[in-house]
């Protein structure tokens, strides 16, 4: 459909305030209300002119600026529920679409008592681990320490005389270290480790 | 309540920390670490340690065959032997095996008279003690013998009689801290008990 001019209401000439409504203009107020009314409706079409869409928004900041208009049902009570959860201490919720997602009361103190919940487990499991470390020593260390040590109580002072019989203190060590070691090898193999 | 959580939080990373710090510790006990430090008597490997005395013992009963039989620079060698043991890195046995046979491998040279090489002997098993202990006490004991033995080659000259007084003097000066050691250890032993 070939345009003139008067389509372009919006770069057009401005008509004189006495002239006569031409039927072009007609047509155009009459297009133009039918579309606010479905827009008020809520049934905007998906598709219009820019001019059209232009004539709209301004047409919808005039409504809104005129104020009265009503909630819906859902957003009155989304908003009622939101405003009583604060009042019992829960934080505000995030709100997805028109509706405010409501959190129970009881799922509230849940949240409030989660911390708490963590921080003593952590505590606990804390302790726990410097019991073991503290408590659980090797029992391998402590023989180790007794099989290898020096021999002066095992020896004593050496007198003059026998400061030439290494051969028997060297036996006396060897024993000594003998007995230990069987020990340790037959204590090993009834814990069940390895010799 | 962001407050709350974050004290959790650092809750949960202690309890994190001390199990980690459990873990590697329990780790750092149970297996050999990659850090260096000193050997300590508790790595002491039990089969090494008894390896090495048990050969300590049969040179020191090679060496009392060969001395009963007379053969003295056999002895002296078998018990050269005993120095050359290798023992588990921070055995004190160690110490106190070697010490033991400088002593008697002093001892052995003396009655070859090979003072200096006796004297030799003994100052190198005092040099590499790493704590007094009965055997170092027995040590300074055979450096006096040594120093005794010393001066009595000295006195049969005129011209060395001096010297085999200052021989005397060191004598008496090992003897000296032979008993100040046994002293000492024999307080430390009855203060254990």
């Amino acid at each position: 459909m070939a345009r003139n001019d008067d389509d372009d209401i919006l770069t057009s000439a401005v008509p004189e305030p006495d002239a006569e409504m031409t039927p072009s203009e007609r047509a155009q107020a009459k297009t133009f209300a039918e579309l606010v009314d479905k827009t008020l409706a809520g049934r905007t079409p998906p598709a219009m002119s820019t001019d059209d869409r232009a004539l709209l928004e301004v047409a919808t900041v005039i409504r809104v600026a005129h104020g009265g208009l009503e909630l819906s049902a859902a957003k009155k009570r989304s908003l009622v529920e939101e405003a009583l959860r604060r009042g019992i201490g829960g934080a505000a919720s995030t709100t997805s679409g028109d509706v405010a997602a409501v959190t129970p009361i009881r799922s509230s103190r849940a949240k409030r008592w989660a911390p708490w919940v963590v921080a003593s487990v952590s505590m606990g499991l804390a302790a726990a681990a410097v019991l073991v470390l503290w408590l659980r020593t090797p029992a391998h260390d402590q023989t180790a320490q007794a099989f290898s040590h020096d021999d002066d109580s095992l020896i004593g002072p050496i007198a003059r005389e026998h400061s030439g019989d290494a051969s028997a203190r060297i036996d006396a060590i060897f024993a000594d270290r003998l007995d230990g070691f069987r020990d340790r090898r037959l204590t090993v193999r009834t814990r069940g480790g390895k010799p | 309540m962001t407050k709350l959580w974050a004290a959790a939080l650092v809750c949960l990373g202690i309890a994190a920390g001390s199990l980690i710090v459990s873990c590697k510790a329990r780790d750092a006990r149970d297996h050999s670490p990659g850090t260096t430090r000193l050997a300590d008597p508790s790595d002491v490997n039990d089969e090494e340690l008894m390896i090495a005395l048990a050969q300590a013992k049969n040179f020191h009963h090679k060496a009392k065959v060969y001395m009963s039989d007379g053969n003295v620079a056999a002895a002296t060698a078998a018990v050269r032997q005993i120095l050359s043991l290798q023992f588990p890195a921070g055995a004190p046995e160690a110490d106190d095996v070697r010490l033991d046979a400088r002593a008697l491998l002093a001892k052995l040279l003396v009655s070859q008279n090979q003072l200096d090489e006796a004297m030799r002997a003994v100052e190198e098993g005092l040099a590499s003690s790493q704590r007094d202990s009965f055997f170092v006490a027995n040590l300074h004991t055979v450096e006096g013998e040594i120093h005794e033995a010393r001066a009595v080659q000295l006195d049969g000259d005129e011209a060395t009689k001096a010297k085999a007084l200052e021989e005397r003097h060191a004598a008496i000066t090992a003897y000296d801290k032979s008993i100040k050691i046994n002293e000492k250890l024999q307080k430390q032993l009855t203060g254990d008990r």
